[in-house]
């Protein structure tokens, strides 16, 4: 029943925005009763979705997705997020997602009608092609052929809290995309006034905070879930939500050159088209199944054409539209040596060279296998010779060009910033010359601390501290390049000074980790509603009074029949320890401790990232 | 004046320690090395993760062939032509630098090349 509800809804909402696009040319609507309407294929596509997530929870197995994707003894939040843990609801989510955008789009105010109209439509445009991609492909209400009391399970490997929450807050970066690439479209139609900038750049900025924190959660699953200690891979996926989020990050550059005299409206629109199409090629390459991982749950090829279609209908309509319409040339820039135009050009274009590059790396060995028919990887390695090295020149600015100023050449206090600099380096250099000497730890300690403390010289030399909103929103770029500056320095330690030590080990044996005595306890099995988990028990650091307890083991799925590893994680705010309980041979177990300085840096910096961004989205 | 000062600066320190770096890079022991080479390679039988990270049994085989042949002094060149031979170029997660992959390898750079052209040329070099 309700997927019936569900497929006639979402069939029906497809049809309102075919009216509305059909509205421009024949119909004429009321400004009003067009917000209407679109509010209302919002809401009915939304209820599509709660219909599905509804035969989810109650167990439908009438219904072929949850047939397939879901078991009736899973927890009820694996039962919620289950809806999107497959590709037929990930889609629908997408969907979903994109009418909320829509839905909220519908009541900005500060921007003009005919404008605000024709943005929707476009909105209007892409939901009609994602939801006959839905229909036609991926239709998650088929009905179950077979009657059955019994579903074939969830992937255990996304039954788990941080990647429950992961799918929804990243299609929110990535389907927010889609409200900026409408709005740059219909900027290219209707170019009356740069009103419109102000509107992408809110919309932008949301975008870009929830993609954030979307990447962000995958890294800490990954971390946590994957059991080998580190939190990023350049797997394809992870590069795939990576390049939208750069390209994010420039766009996000650029609109702020618009509060200054030079509007670069040709680039922005470049740029916003240039989002947009990275998220749907992102998504094509995740759900075609082209890319092995976790992330592709079924390869169809139909599907992953479809998809391909539809990225070069977006890609292909936008950037034709880009060419045909080019806005009028704007004011000349104003580029000087060194002032604020010339760091946001250079911070373009480092970050478009970084996106460009991940982007050839991502889908180097498919054109490699389809020419010459051998298998590359193009990993870590790769990315780390190619895209640290060019992002350097970037870090070393943003420390400094907030303050730049956008018509001289002349920075303020900058004897400040010498000194500062000069004073850090000697400190790291002593401190790189007593633990055991690194190159890239020296080179990314020293550029995450300048960033910091440069920001930090910044905001108390340059404006008068004052603790009220203003303030905060008025010191908001330099908050956000802190953020970067720690999370450098938590990405510098975790993955150069990161120690491992490996361990056989019996019940009840006593071992030094750093120092510290720990006593691995004791395994225990213990049944769950859906699986069996087996875990070594550890002690660490019993010589103290208040010694920590560190579960470390894996877990059996009997469903699908699959094994999880499940790491043991001690935080401390300065360290990680992380155990991983290994295989069992001649009655010994295999312990590998992972000890992660500062891993807690990554986080808190991306925290401030996204706090920074919420801030930003308030101002105006 | 100032500011560009400020920056000659800056590039000095900066290059100079570049250079004191280098210098104390060669010093490495054998496990770090064995470390370093298989970072660098992908566990065969897993799923994205390099061998080092792996404890598959392919991973653990792969780290004690690449130990042994550290002792015996071969080269880190020739272990991975080794390996390559064996397994194919998939097992290298840095692509080689070969006809193939002279794109891949030297796009980055050549987009480095215009964009430094392309905001030299734009740059006004008069004081303002």
């Amino acid at each position: 029943m309700s997927s019936l509800v569900g497929f006639l809804s979402l069939v029906f909402a497809i049809g309102i925005n075919f009216y509305l696009f059909l509205s421009r040319y024949i119909f004429k609507f009321q400004k009003q009763k067009f917000n209407l309407f679109t509010r209302f294929s919002s809401l009915l596509t939304l209820l599509s979705f709660f219909s599905l997530m509804y035969a989810y929870v109650v167990s439908d197995f009438s219904n072929y997705n949850v047939f397939q994707n879901s078991h009736s003894n899973k927890p009820l939040i694996y039962k919620i997020s289950g809806t999107w843990g497959n590709h037929e609801g990930s889609m629908l989510l997408w969907l979903s997602i994109l009418s909320i955008f829509s839905f909220f789009f519908s009541f900005t105010k500060n921007i003009d009608e005919s404008f605000k109209r024709l943005t929707l439509i476009i909105q209007s445009l892409l939901h009609i092609l994602f939801g006959l991609f839905i229909i036609f492909t991926s239709n998650p209400f088929l009905v179950n052929s077979i009657l059955v009391n019994e579903g074939l399970g969830l992937n255990p490997i996304l039954q788990d809290p941080g990647l429950a929450v992961h799918p929804p807050i990243l299609y929110g970066g990535y389907v927010g995309y889609s409200i900026v690439f409408s709005i740059a479209i219909a900027g290219l139609f209707q170019n009356t006034d740069d009103e419109w900038l102000y509107v992408a750049k809110k919309w932008s900025l949301i975008s870009w905070t929830f993609l954030t924190g979307g990447i962000a959660l995958g890294s800490y699953w990954a971390y946590y879930e994957l059991g080998w200690g580190g939190w990023w891979f350049w797997d394809p996926v992870e590069n795939v939500s990576l390049m939208p989020w750069i390209a994010g990050l420039a766009l996000v550059h650029s609109l702020m050159m618009v509060r200054g005299e030079q509007a670069i409206k040709k680039w922005i629109i470049f740029l916003s088209i240039l989002c947009f199409s990275l998220s749907v090629f992102g998504t094509f390459l995740v759900r075609s199944g082209i890319l092995t991982s976790v992330h592709s749950f079924a390869a169809d090829a139909s599907r992953g054409i479809f998809i391909l279609l539809i990225f070069f209908i977006v890609t292909g309509f936008g950037f034709l539209v880009f060419l045909l319409k080019e806005p009028k040339k704007s004011k000349t820039l104003n580029l000087l040596f060194i002032n604020k135009v010339s760091a946001l050009v250079i911070n373009n274009i480092l970050m478009i060279i970084a996106t460009l590059t991940i982007l050839l790396g991502t889908i180097y060995p498919i054109i490699i296998e389809v020419l010459y028919n051998k298998r590359i990887s193009v990993g870590g390695p790769y990315f780390n010779a190619t895209v640290i090295p060019i992002m350097i020149p970037g870090f070393l600015l943003m420390s400094i060009a907030p303050i730049l100023s956008w018509q001289t050449n002349k920075i303020q206090n900058s004897k400040k910033y010498v000194l500062g600099f000069i004073i850090l380096s000697v400190l790291v250099l002593i401190q790189s010359y007593f633990l055991n000497f690194n190159t890239w730890g020296f080179v990314g300690l020293l550029l995450g601390f300048w960033i910091i403390l440069a920001s930090i010289i910044a905001i108390f030399s340059s404006y008068n501290v004052k603790f009220n909103i203003k303030f905060f929103q008025i010191i908001n770029p330099h908050i956000a390049h802190i953020g970067v500056g720690i999370a450098i320095v938590g990405i510098t330690c975790s993955s150069v000074f990161q120690n491992e030590l490996d361990f056989n080990l019996n019940e009840g044996d006593e071992f030094n980790v750093n120092g510290k005595k720990v006593i691995f306890e004791k395994i225990e099995t213990t049944n769950e509603i859906n699986f069996q988990s087996l875990r070594g028990n550890f002690l660490f650091d019993i010589e103290k009074k208040q010694s920590k307890k560190i579960e470390a083991g894996k877990n059996y799925y009997p469903v699908s029949k699959m094994i999880t590893s499940e790491a043991g994680i001690l935080h401390q705010w300065n360290r990680d320890i992380y155990f991983i309980l290994g295989d069992q041979k001649n009655n010994e177990w295999f312990v590998k401790v992972l000890i992660n300085p500062f891993v807690s840096f990554i986080w808190l910096g991306v925290v401030i990232m996204i706090y920074s961004g919420f801030i930003a989205v308030t101002k105006r | 004046m100032k500011s560009s000062h400020f920056f000659r600066i800056l590039h000095i320190t900066i290059l100079s320690f570049m250079f004191f770096t280098f210098k104390i890079y060669a010093l490495e022991n054998i496990d770090e090395r064995v470390k370093n080479l298989t970072l660098e390679l992908r566990c065969m039988t897993c799923q994205n993760q390099s061998i080092y990270d792996s404890d598959a049994e392919f991973s653990n085989d792969i780290k004690k062939i690449v130990k042994q042949k550290l002792q015996a002094g071969e080269s880190e060149r020739d272990i991975k032509k080794f390996l390559v031979e064996r397994y194919g170029e998939y097992i290298l997660f840095r692509p080689l630098m070969n006809y193939n992959n002279i794109f891949l390898w030297s796009f980055p750079f050549i987009l480095l090349i215009i964009g430094v052209f392309f905001v030299l040329i734009k740059t006004k070099t008069k004081k303002a």
